[in-house]
């Protein structure tokens, strides 16, 4: 069975006793994110809050286990939560293979059509849009999908954006420059002088919530790639004022324009590496037109800053369940051999870890920067990699292949080079060096690195079945025992990547 | 600290309260299962392991001194088995099941001594002429190596004015009535010097008796440790014990022993005509002797021996005595978490704290880390930043003062000893991979916990200040999100009372 809207997605996770309907009367000014703060980090179940303002919130819906953080990325899919890390990026790698075109219903069959606001009925303060942070720049929606299309094709992209509410009818759109969206404003409608239409989709289905956060190549339908990883088509419905298609199963829809050579404030904002960064800056304005949604609609955020250390949150899952298969699927078909990519698991986006059997002089190189031009340009700062049979989620391991492996001397590489972008969304750099310009990258470049955390010899390890026995041996004796068995060869061969490296 | 003294089972006994060992009931050979079984529960993070049936004397328990990993949330601190084992004697009732991370410090940094009890008891282990070494049934790493003696103490009389001292040893066995051991070569050479001052250097004074004990509670083998790795040496070893917890202990020949201890081989050493080449924990030396090479068994030393210079020696058993129902700790040596780098990680850690903060004048720091999941190759430092360029001052006092590691981790002084994935992720997002990743000349000592330049060449040393900058202005300082600095007092008070309510919390 598909899960074809967030509401389907929420009673899986209460069927699986992971959500709890919160019937107390709770506020979106900090109450509601200060217990989804406290539920991430004990790990408790996610929070439905039905008693707040014109509409219902949920907090971090998506926010897995510390241990397992793609378990309920899993159920989103139809998948089962207690897959293995290797069984489920293998499972959504496959179904990344197989896009499925998405079908066009009548407003009239599509829930989010369940009520359309236009011009003086718009009001984006009817919705209890939560105030996050103590000390947030404003109230957010922050977990949607940001639906623009390029001026030039017909190509629309999916991504991920947070939108600070300003008042009934604007939001400023937090773009910076270097992924798609944000590049397709800037450099082509904003240098044209037109408006960007766009519709930011709350509480979407979770193929499309997984597809948002996703780097998916330019020119490829977002809409098929979802379909994909849903197994079924995405069903789309026409915007009431823009040529755009949305999920007709959404929960909300808020069309509008971003508009030419206009700005507002955003944030400060506690963001996904865990402190609150400043200053506030200027961002691109939206313009709202047309407000859609279902009867009682839900509204999902997700507390960003809470999803480091033991704890995770929406978008540290995500980017383990989401990116981490997207990122080793795109880096197999450049042909790269990559066991596996993934996040550090107690810090989303800064920092991947790869691991990879290819370890000779320029392959880490080519491998390393060849992402820092794509994906990994904005955010992510370090990548390090280890021995493909090091498991890259398990930050035991990767510490220790760190500490033993890397040698100060030779294995560090490009640190002190102060010459790639960097967005301001992060601590080290001084207000100064961030500075506010208008296409949202630091003015001061940084450094992007890597390091080589192979062995310069074989392990010792022992015979796999031994290794086996002993792993039996300890379960019988009542020992949890979560390595999995595909660490000790038992996974199938991977099909060969066209070309490889240096095709 | 007099009194009856606590042993290994009395620790075990405190392990099973706390839910913190299993037993393998299952019959496991000695010959490589039993530590492939120890190898992967320290991994996993999994509690102690009692092997119950085994084919020889011993039963064996690994993992009674390590811990689970810091870097997932766990109930248990790495560090606690080894708190548990210091405080078996008291009430159970009466102490936390997780240890403060500064107290242990505090108690290992201290290196207090209380005199040693009388010793007219008789030790708890009795002679039975039946055994020899094999037929103990130690265990062994793999199918080819031969059985081990991995957490072993070994008991010698320096003479009139030291008296006995305990020093850490490794061993296999050779034979039936053979241990080769690796034990300190600041022993090997102590010892050297105690037999010339005792018989004039005469042939007969190499023999020299002996006893090595399996088994021991964690006082006697921490302060083994503490006399005899490191930079200063101490011989002094059972007062250090003492100082640590209450030991009992008895008078074997003219050596002082665990009264607990669960196995005993009394015998004679043989010292090798010459000490083995000076091992790489002794780095000042390396560039002057051979050193060993990466082979497996170089893997398989234990975390100690890369603490200092390591010598080779044979133990001839004459005897072997064992409590009824013999238990023996052993570490799965080589394996990520296991007994032997958890002691040397809090040992090591307590004796830079000590020194760091009685180098300046003033004790900025707050806290040092040898995480045991970096295999002792890395060092955390929590410290305030007096000045800028502290930071590098920090990092190469610290590398002055252990040859370990030659990566440093430098976090803010508020930074929690018990949240290692947190420290950790300041390092990937408050330092300026352009500016706080700051790496040496290339002609630093390599460090000996590392795997690489292993023959002993230069290279470069790496510290990393995931600080604020001492220059930066207040407002540039990012607050951490946390449930505390994120909210208001009347919402956090708000959401811990109505809590409950919420429902949230699973069974």
């Amino acid at each position: 069975m598909t899960v074809d809207s967030l509401r389907e997605y929420l009673a899986v996770l209460e069927s699986h006793d992971d959500l709890q309907r919160v019937e107390e009367s709770v506020s979106w000014n900090l109450e509601a994110s200060a217990i989804t703060m406290l539920a991430n980090e004990r790990d408790a179940r996610v929070p439905l809050f039905e008693r707040t303002e014109a509409a219902r919130l949920v907090g971090d819906p998506y926010r897995g286990s510390g241990n397992r953080p793609w378990n309920r990325i899993a159920l989103g899919l139809d998948l089962p939560a207690d897959l293995s890390r290797f069984e489920f990026y293998e499972e959504v790698i496959d179904r990344l293979q197989d896009p499925i075109a998405p079908t066009a219903v009548a407003a009239a069959d599509a829930p989010v059509k369940d009520q359309v606001l236009y011009g003086e009925d718009v009001d984006l303060l009817r919705f209890p849009w939560p105030y996050i942070h103590a000390g947030d720049g404003g109230r957010y929606s922050n977990l949607h999908t940001l639906v623009a299309p390029d001026p030039d094709s017909e190509w629309v992209d999916w991504s991920y954006h947070r939108a600070m509410i300003h008042d009934g009818e604007t939001a400023s759109v937090l773009l910076l420059a270097g992924e798609q969206t944000p590049n397709l404003y800037y450099y082509k409608y904003e240098r044209r002088g037109e408006p960007m239409p766009v519709a930011i989709v709350v509480g979407a289905e979770p193929a499309v919530e997984y597809t948002s956060v996703m780097w998916i190549p330019t020119d490829r339908s977002e809409a098929e790639f979802a379909g994909g990883l849903k197994g079924e088509p995405i069903e789309l419905v026409e915007c009431e004022t823009n040529d755009l298609r949305v999920p007709a199963n959404a929960e909300l829809v808020i069309e509008g324009e971003i508009v030419p050579d206009a700005r507002r404030d955003e944030g400060p904002f506690g963001d996904y590496f865990g402190y609150m960064h400043g200053p506030r800056r200027s961002m691109p304005v939206l313009e709202v037109s047309a407000i859609t949604h279902r009867e009682d609609p839900i509204i999902p955020f997700c507390v960003e800053g809470s999803g480091v250390g033991y704890a995770e949150n929406s978008t540290s899952s995500m980017e383990a369940g989401c990116v981490g298969p997207d990122a080793t699927l795109g880096l197999r078909t450049a042909g790269f051999d990559v066991e596996c990519c993934a996040p550090w698991t107690s810090t989303p986006r800064t920092v991947y870890v790869i691991a990879t059997d290819r370890t000779e002089p320029g392959y880490l190189h080519e491998l390393a920067n060849f992402i820092f031009t794509t994906w990994g340009m904005l955010h992510v700062d370090f990548f390090v990699f280890v021995d493909a049979d090091v498991e890259p989620t398990d930050s035991r391991a990767v510490v220790e292949a760190l500490a033993l492996h890397a040698d100060p001397d030779a294995d560090f590489h490009q640190f002190g080079v102060e010459t790639m972008p960097k967005v301001p969304l992060n601590i080290y750099q001084t207000p100064s060096e961030k500075g506010d310009i208008q296409t949202g990258t630091s003015k001061a470049k940084t450094a992007k690195t890597y390091i080589d955390a192979t062995r310069s010899s074989p392990a010792v390890d022992r015979p796999p079945e031994l290794e086996r026995r002993a792993r039996e041996t300890l379960r019988e004796a009542g020992v949890s025992v979560a390595l999995e068995d595909a660490l000790l060869g038992d996974r199938p061969d991977r099909e060969p990547t066209a070309g490889g490296w240096r095709r | 600290m007099n009194g009856p003294g606590i042993g290994l089972r009395d620790h075990l006994s405190r392990l099973r309260d706390r839910s913190d060992i299993v037993s393998i009931d299952d019959r496991v050979h000695w010959d490589e299962e039993a530590a492939a079984v120890a190898s992967v529960a320290a991994r996993e993070g999994g509690p102690a392991v009692i092997f119950e049936e085994t084919p020889g004397r011993v039963r064996f328990v690994a993992g009674a001194f390590g811990g689970p990993d810091q870097l997932a949330a766990h109930d248990r601190e790495p560090w606690d088995r080894i708190g548990d084992a210091l405080t078996a004697g008291e009430d159970v009732d009466a102490v936390p099941s997780t240890h403060a991370y500064h107290d242990l410090l505090d108690l290992l940094a201290g290196r207090g001594t209380e005199p040693i009890p009388r010793s007219d008891a008789e030790p708890a282990a009795t002679p039975d002429p039946t055994l020899d070494l094999h037929t103990l049934g130690l265990p062994t790493l793999s199918a080819n190596a031969r059985p081990l003696v991995s957490l072993g103490v070994l008991a010698v009389d320096l003479g009139p004015d030291a008296g006995t001292t305990w020093v850490p040893v490794r061993g296999d066995v050779r034979g039936s009535s053979r241990l080769r051991i690796i034990l300190p070569r600041a022993f090997h050479d102590r010892l050297g010097r105690a037999q010339s001052a005792t018989v004039d250097g005469t042939a007969d004074a190499a023999a020299t008796g002996v006893s090595v004990l399996l088994g021991v509670s964690a006082p006697v083998l921490l302060a083994a440790l503490q006399g005899w790795i490191g930079d200063r040496v101490r011989t002094d070893t059972p007062e250090l014990a003492a100082g640590l917890a209450p030991v009992a202990v008895s008078r074997v020949a003219d050596r002082i022993v665990p009264r607990d201890a669960e196995v005993r081989i009394d015998g004679v050493l043989e010292p090798t005509a010459d000490p083995e080449p000076a091992h790489r924990g002794d780095r000042r030396s390396a560039t002057t002797t051979a050193v060993d090479a990466a082979t497996a068994a170089d893997e398989w030393r234990a975390a100690w021996e890369a603490t200092c210079a390591t010598a080779t020696a044979v133990v001839r058993a004459d005897r072997i005595a064992t409590r009824e129902d013999p238990i023996v700790a052993f570490a799965p040596l080589g394996a990520p978490l296991s007994d032997d780098t958890q002691l040397v990680s809090l040992l090591e850690a307590a004796r830079l704290s000590r020194r760091v903060n009685g180098y300046w004048g003033v004790s900025p720091v707050r806290w040092v880390r040898l995480p045991p999941e970096g295999g002792l190759g890395i060092c955390l430092v929590a410290s305030e930043i007096l000045y800028a360029g502290f930071e590098w001052q920090l990092a190469n006092t610290l590398f002055s003062f252990s040859n370990l590691f030659d990566k440093v981790l430098i976090v803010d002084e508020n930074s929690d000893p018990t949240d290692l994935a947190k420290a950790l992720d300041d390092m990937w997002v408050k330092a300026h991979p352009a500016n706080d990743w700051a790496f040496s000349e290339p002609h630093a000592p390599s460090a000996t916990a590392t795997r690489y330049r292993r023959d002993g060449e230069t290279g470069s040393r790496l510290h990393i200040a995931a600080t604020w900058d001492p220059r930066w202005d207040e407002e540039y300082i990012a607050p951490r999100v946390t449930f505390e600095q994120s909210f208001p007092e009347n919402v956090r008070e708000s959401v811990r009372e109505r809590w409950d309510e919420f429902g949230l919390d699973r069974e």
